[in-house]
């Protein structure tokens, strides 16, 4: 597996553990109602996100240092152009849902907002899943 | 019948004893990946990169890619 790769998947599977635990965090204050500062808890986990993900990427560096140094290719630019494309639609589809939002009895700026998170989440899900599936295709 | 982009990458390699596909990808500046999308025609590549790939061959562009039918 390249490096680009194991980056993407170290991303992919970062995110996802950061959009179920901010879910969980959701759903704890929408309907159970328990406020344990909210907006203190999102960031602790994108500090822990940023940590991890910098951690990570030095780990695989380490790991293979010749490809980590060396440039993206035209490849490699092609299937991050590709897989940005994929994400901006669901990041559209999302933004407009999110707006869409305000329709719907008893929505607030809380509601909106973490729509938008939600969005964001899985638009980036969908980038580097598409980066996978492209660096698997070629393969 | 399709026609599609088919090259002699492999068969090049083995004739300048054995170059490997990161010695290859090294010469024309891409990883070793796309190299070797190239040579199985997963990729293809931009018309600089052929041009670099033949010139590392000392070939013509024509005896590394061709442009033709294949039987699917």
């Amino acid at each position: 597996m390249s490096f680009r790769e194991k980056s993407a998947w170290i991303s992919f599977i970062l995110i996802f553990i950061f959009g179920a635990l901010w879910l969980q965090n959701l759903i704890r204050v929408e309907f159970y109602g328990l406020h344990e500062h909210p907006v203190k808890i999102a960031f602790t986990m994108l500090a822990a996100l940023i940590v991890a993900e910098i951690g990570l990427h030095v780990a695989i560096a380490i790991q293979s240092p010749r490809e980590a140094r060396t440039p993206k290719d035209e490849r490699e630019k092609l299937i991050d152009l590709k897989a940005s494309r994929v994400g901006f639609y669901v990041l559209m589809v999302g933004a407009w849902a999110s707006i869409a939002t305000m329709h719907i009895p008893g929505a607030n700026k809380f509601t909106i907002v973490q729509a938008m998170m939600g969005a964001i989440i899985i638009a980036t899900l969908t980038r580097f899943a598409v980066q996978i599936a492209l660096y698997r295709r070629d393969a | 019948m399709a026609k599609t982009i088919q090259n002699n990458i492999r068969r090049l390699r083995f004739d300048r004893k054995e170059m490997t596909q990161q010695e290859l990808a090294d010469k024309i500046a891409v990883t070793r990946q796309t190299v070797n999308a190239i040579e199985l025609n997963k990729y293809s590549p931009s018309l600089e990169v052929a041009f670099r790939i033949a010139e590392v061959f000392g070939v013509p562009l024509d005896q590394v890619f061709q442009y033709e039918a294949v039987k699917r």
